[in-house]
């Protein structure tokens, strides 16, 4: 268990002190917001707006990748990652470790993204942000789990970049499902459905589990 | 092997055969017309696509726990001809949907989920081949193909929630085929069933000489050095 807390601080710490991770997510984030308003500007007519709220969790996903792509980037130097397979420590751990930093940088660039959103999609969020915040985080929840572990198999592959959202986005389905089902429910009738947040629920613990188990398989020296 | 090759051969032309012409002779359907006949097609290629994704995580699975690399070579082939079958599940799927429905393409749970599978499948192979070192490569596909197999319920799960009109008809019934269409979809699903099998183990096979061609090579390459 402390080395969850070492990986967990680890990586807090690297990304507090550079920053680089958070700065490019966030700005991708922003231009991704930017590109959707031109490409699907939202009508006058408010019936017609109902796409509105998928398109923030296409911003939160692509912003997502973009930061699972980054997240074993600093133990390919000096050969980190070799280092951490010889860790004598439950290798679960050590995923749940790096999961959970992962998590921690995108939910607050969904934040700074979710108001972003707001502004040019002249959304008032104010009323269901706590709610928002929580289905945010159960998205990135399953975001990180997944994207922990298929970040550590995509780094040691040829054409790493492309290889993760190749493999990541097919299994975020279900997540995109319940989240834009739940973020379009809080937008226009203003309450949680429960049936799409038990589908994030059951496909976050899905991911974790699996992750968890299959981490030992994917960390080689 | 030989033999045993030919006869299976054999078998599968006969089967073959004798299943167009059930097909040929079966009745038309009074409301499709012929392009029902798909049915005698369709549904078993989805049979066989399915057993080879699930054939694909099974096997990883069993080569994860046990390390033997035989399974890693079946799990292989069976994702490699799984994604055969699946692909062409997905060009006459469309082709029957157009003839009954009027359009090519809907979003209704069965075709999502397999479309979703089919995505998933075709990214491991692509992960098996970017990734070095054939023992990586194959710890690398069985956690994937088992993350894979793991998403065919909860795709399901996460569809149906949502209710989306259903026009894929659902599972047959006993029964609920028309009169004289029992035997050529019987046939059918036999005679791909065997197509399916016998494309697996030619696909397994190549894999083997594959790795006693890399062993031996290994082998000529230390002698020199030595």
């Amino acid at each position: 268990m402390s080395a969850f807390w070492a990986v967990l601080w680890k990586d807090l710490a690297i990304e507090w002190r550079s920053r680089d991770r958070f700065a490019a997510m966030a700005v991708f984030a922003a231009l991704v917001v930017l590109v959707l308003y031109f490409a699907a500007p939202p009508s006058l007519d408010a019936a017609q707006n109902g796409h509105v709220p998928g398109l923030l969790w296409v911003a939160y996903l692509f912003a997502g990748v973009l930061g699972m792509n980054r997240a074993f980037a600093a133990e390919l130097e000096n050969d980190a990652l070799s280092a951490l397979a010889l860790a004598p420590v439950d290798r679960g751990f050590l995923f749940l470790g790096k999961a959970a930093a992962s998590f921690l940088i995108l939910l607050v660039v969904q934040a700074l993204a979710a108001v972003l959103f707001a502004l040019a999609f002249s959304l008032n969020l104010w009323p269901v942000a706590p709610q928002l915040a929580a289905v945010a985080a159960l998205g990135a929840l399953g975001i990180s789990c997944a994207g922990t572990l298929l970040a550590a198999i995509a780094v040691r592959t040829r054409y790493r970049e492309v290889m993760l959202p190749l493999l990541l986005l097919p299994l975020l389905v279900p997540v995109l499902l319940g989240a834009v089902r739940a973020t379009t429910a809080l937008l226009t009738i203003g309450s949680l459905p429960w049936p799409a947040v038990q589908l994030l629920i059951v496909a976050d613990g899905v991911y974790a589990i699996v992750s968890f188990l299959c981490f030992e398989y994917v960390l080689d020296e | 092997m030989k033999r045993w090759k030919q006869a299976t051969a054999a078998t599968l032309a006969l089967l073959g055969t004798w299943w167009a012409w059930a097909v040929w002779n079966a009745p038309l359907d009074s409301v499709q017309g012929v392009i029902q006949k798909i049915l005698y097609v369709h549904p078993p290629l989805a049979f066989a696509a399915y057993a080879g994704f699930i054939g694909t995580a099974l096997a990883g699975a069993l080569f994860l726990a046990r390390g033997e690399e035989r399974l890693d070579r079946f799990a292989a082939a069976s994702a490699e001809v799984g994604v055969v079958f699946c692909t062409l599940m997905l060009v006459t799927g469309p082709i029957w949907a157009k003839g009954t429905w009027g359009k090519w393409w809907t979003w209704d749970p069965r075709l999502t989920v397999t479309l979703l599978l089919y995505l998933t499948y075709v990214a491991y192979l692509l992960l098996r081949g970017f990734t070095e070192g054939s023992e990586r490569a194959a710890r690398f596909a069985a956690v994937y193909g088992i993350l894979g197999a793991a998403l065919i319920p909860l795709n399901y799960y996460a569809i149906e929630l949502f209710g989306s009109r259903a026009l894929h008809p659902d599972n047959l019934q006993r029964g609920s085929l028309g009169e004289g269409m029992g035997l050529p979809f019987l046939l059918g699903v036999l005679a791909t069933l065997a197509a399916f099998a016998f494309l697996l183990v030619r696909r397994f096979e190549l894999g083997e000489l594959r790795a006693l061609r890399a062993e031996r090579l290994a082998h000529a390459a230390l002698r020199e050095d030595a």
